[in-house]
């Protein structure tokens, strides 16, 4: 199964302008890696994104590298009226718009998703916006942290007696992103076989409340506010371990109940803790012990004597073997090394301004069509008006509205 | 606006369970197809047995945590060791566009319907394989949960507080957003691919490879020689930029300072103009710079403010913020939410009515809908068997007095 970057995608024929900010910018990379035409549209100089930190040696942005990989660059003055022309035109040979402002900034564009699907009645426009076009929140200014607060996820993340804490990177970019990508497909299925186009409408501070696991319902079903917990479950034998260069998480329990116990304690004792024997114990079946910081602090004593003598990658490997649930805390470095993403080729090298960077594959292979990225990020001004004036394709005639 | 979903007449034979793969289908379903969960009365879907419970009593037909990734599907009951069992899944699946399964590699084939056979039977069907490390390799076989892919993932260890443990986003992430989600997208542009090609498609969703985007630029920065550390709260652009604690137990506002403006209404909605005009904060570099420092001065102003009147009156003002809510103050408090009709209660037979999470997208034309509770375990059998796959009743009571069917 060789496929390569040339050749179709799924997407085949889909021509998408983006407009978004951070904020959307991982909506167009998906679509773009699964064949789609997605033109960034910039202004003069660039969009801020190319250049925030941290940068390669050469003053590029690796997020920008990562969410505009396929892409490609059309510089468009806002200001100019012949500009806003042609992006007009754009539209009209376009399957989708991605934008990500709220509604009083869109509206400041002439980019008002209802607007903008009046004139171009075979658009979707795909509107990801902090919490959605409607509300009395609308057009409150956010960020990646103030949206992970007010959709609820912060408050699950850290140490109780700490502050809440962001997940890395801008998570709500990947949180939208995937939500807005579902959501363009799904319209894109409908514009294709009605020829109507339509607006979406997806709200970062839902997407958000949409990842909380099951904290709606404990608060709904038995009256229970979920709040931070640390790293995870208190129970024995279940949470992160010390080891020689860095943690494993090991999972030797869930819900109060022990999970390959006998591997675990077999595990121990064949490397000589003694100790582990009395793992065996009944207590150790029970519930009530499992989740008492007595039993947690026994077991984590026992099984880190033998695990700080050992590498993440040696208890990964040896521990699997067992068919125990343990896993490195993996660095980006033991990622890029590990055995398992190399062995499957998982990493694609693409040049970016001369630089040999590794990217990740697509989160997704298929066994027919290429996917993933295709290219790096796109220099600026990339292609222009001129070269895009025909509609995308072949393969898909609009039907008119 | 029209009552037509864009799914409708796809059907998807969904073989997941637990975390990641059924939020996969649940939009699928939302949106108009017809997902048929195959689950057995021995073998049923783990998450049935997961907490939160009504009334906090267990059972196969009480949990939130199943209930919430399976609105608007069926459940059908199958023995799929047992032959007749085995044959009823696959003349099913000769009536479906889509098979899903988040087994661990080889099960599917094990039980004959890996995508070998079930191609032969639909040509052009669309067949995802979503094992934790992929159906390769030298960790093919390597098991684990939400929290371990996580960790293995890489999101976990960049969590965190700088001086301490990493602690990861206290929630199983990868089954919640990037699996799950990642696996819509494929089966979406397969469906789309299918219908202007004709042919079929066979996803390979592994979940590490997956999650592992969610750090994409910590990868990209690693194969240039950059290592990216915990940061907490703090930002690569913005600052100050982190969570500040206001009046009352526990309560936090979100902050994040971008521009000079956003910096110099923050001081003087804090009460420190004098701040604004320092010099040495001026910038956005010299913000940074003080950030440490810049973090204990705001805490000491914010502890007095309510974190709610803190947030509107900064937001107000143009610099980005939030108060920290929790399921409370979502469900019950949240003006925007409530406007927006986020929270769905559904009326389920067992549960009675209950809190579903919204679609966090509204289609204009054609909106999806949870157009019903998540099923009972095998309430759709006989259903299914009868009107689907054209079994008469008394076969049918034979199967189910035997067990094959329940």
């Amino acid at each position: 199964m060789n496929h390569s970057e040339t050749m179709s995608g799924p997407l085949d024929g889909v021509r998408v302008i983006d407009l978004t900010s951070r904020l959307g910018a991982y909506t167009g990379r998906l679509l773009s890696d699964l064949g789609a035409e997605v033109i960034r549209v910039e202004p003069p100089g660039g969009v801020p994104e190319r250049s925030h930190a941290p940068l390669t040696e050469d003053g590029l942005s690796f997020s920008f590298a990562f969410t505009e990989a396929g892409k490609q660059s059309l510089v468009a003055d806002s200001t100019d009226t012949s500009n806003a022309v042609q992006l007009e035109h754009l539209l009209s040979t376009a399957q989708m718009l991605l934008t990500s402002e709220g509604p009083a900034l869109l509206r400041a564009r002439d980019m008002s998703p209802e607007d903008v699907t009046n004139r171009h009645p075979g658009l979707v426009h795909v509107s990801i916006s902090p919490f959605g076009l409607t509300g009395p929140y609308a057009d409150r200014p956010a960020s990646d942290l103030t949206l992970l607060a007010a959709g609820g996820l912060l408050g699950l993340a850290g140490d109780p007696d700490r502050e809440p804490l962001r997940a890395w990177g801008n998570q709500t970019s990947v949180i939208a992103g995937v939500h807005a990508a579902t959501a363009a497909l799904i319209a894109l299925l409908s514009l294709e076989s009605t020829g109507r186009g339509q607006v979406v409408d997806l709200s970062v501070q839902e997407a958000v409340a949409h990842s909380l696991e099951n904290a709606a319902q404990y608060l709904d079903l038995e009256g229970v506010v979920r709040h931070r917990v640390g790293a995870g479950p208190a129970e024995a034998g279940t949470g992160l371990f010390k080891c020689a260069d860095g943690w494993v998480y090991l999972v030797g329990g869930l819900g109060g109940r022990p999970l390959a116990w006998e591997s675990i304690i077999e595990w121990l004792t064949d490397q000589g803790i003694e100790e582990a024997r009395t793992l065996d114990a009944d207590k150790w079946q029970e519930r009530t012990w499992r989740r008492s910081r007595e039993g947690s602090t026994a077991f984590r004593r026992i099984f880190e004597k033998f695990a700080v003598t050992r590498t993440k990658q040696e208890l990964y490997e040896s521990g699997q073997g067992r068919g125990i649930s343990v896993a490195p805390v993996a660095t980006p470095e033991d990622l890029i090394n590990d055995p398992q993403l190399v062995a499957r080729d998982f990493f694609r090298t693409i040049d970016v301004g001369g630089n040999k960077l590794g990217f990740p594959g697509s989160p997704y292979r298929f066994a027919n069509a290429y996917v993933g990225p295709r290219s790096g990020p796109p220099s600026l001004g990339s292609t222009s008006a001129a070269k895009l004036s025909t509609p995308a394709g072949p393969g898909y005639e609009r039907t008119p509205a | 606006m029209s009552n037509d979903f864009p799914l409708e007449g796809i059907r998807v034979a969904d073989f997941t369970w637990v975390g990641a793969g059924p939020f996969l289908t649940k939009p699928l379903a939302d949106h108009g197809a017809d997902v048929i969960k195959i689950e057995s009365t021995t073998r049923t879907d783990p998450i049935r047995s997961m907490a939160p419970f009504r009334d906090g009593e267990a059972g196969v037909n009480r949990s939130g945590y199943f209930a919430n990734r399976n609105s608007s599907k069926r459940s059908i009951c199958l023995d799929l060791k047992h032959a007749d069992g085995n044959r009823l899944a696959l003349e099913l699946i000769a009536k479906c566009d889509v098979v899903a399964n988040n087994y661990t590699p080889g099960t599917m084939e094990r039980l004959g319907l890996g995508y070998d056979t079930v191609s032969k039977l639909r040509p052009d069907i669309i067949y995802l394989d979503m094992p934790m490390q992929g159906n390769s390799g030298p960790h093919r076989d390597y098991r684990g949960y939400g929290l371990t892919i996580a960790a293995a993932g890489g999101l976990f260890g960049l969590s965190g507080y700088p001086d301490r443990l990493p602690v990861g986003t206290g929630t199983n992430y990868p089954d919640h957003v990037p699996n799950p989600l990642h696996g819509a997208i494929a089966v979406l542009a397969a469906l789309r691919n299918r219908r202007r090609t004709g042919r079929g498609e066979h996803i390979e969703l592994a979940q590490l490879e997956s999650t592992v985007n969610a750090i994409g630029p910590a990868l990209l920065a690693a194969s240039a020689g950059q290592q990216t550390e915990r940061a907490a709260n703090d930002d690569p652009v913005a600052a100050p930029h982190g969570v500040y604690r206001c009046a009352g137990e526990d309560k936090w506002c979100a902050i994040a300072v971008f521009t000079d403006e956003q910096w110099t209404s923050l001081a003087s909605a804090l009460g420190a103009p004098q701040r604004a005009s320092q010099p040495d904060l001026a910038s956005a570099e010299g913000r940074r710079n003080a950030r440490r420092e810049l973090d204990v001065l705001i805490n000491s102003a914010t502890c007095a403010w309510d974190a709610e009147v803190l947030a509107a009156t900064l937001t107000k003002r143009g610099v980005p913020a939030s108060a920290v809510l929790d399921a409370d103050a979502l469900l019950n408090r949240d003006p925007q939410l409530r406007a927006r009709n986020h929270w769905i209660r559904l009326d389920h037979p067992v549960m009675g009515p209950s809190i579903y999470d919204g679609i966090p997208y509204r289609l204009s034309r054609t909106p999806g809908r949870l157009r019903g509770p998540a099923p009972l375990l095998g309430a759709d059998t006989r259903d299914v068997c009868l009107d689907l796959l054209g079994m008469d009743p008394e076969t049918f009571d034979s199967l189910h007095q035997q067990g094959v069917v329940g």
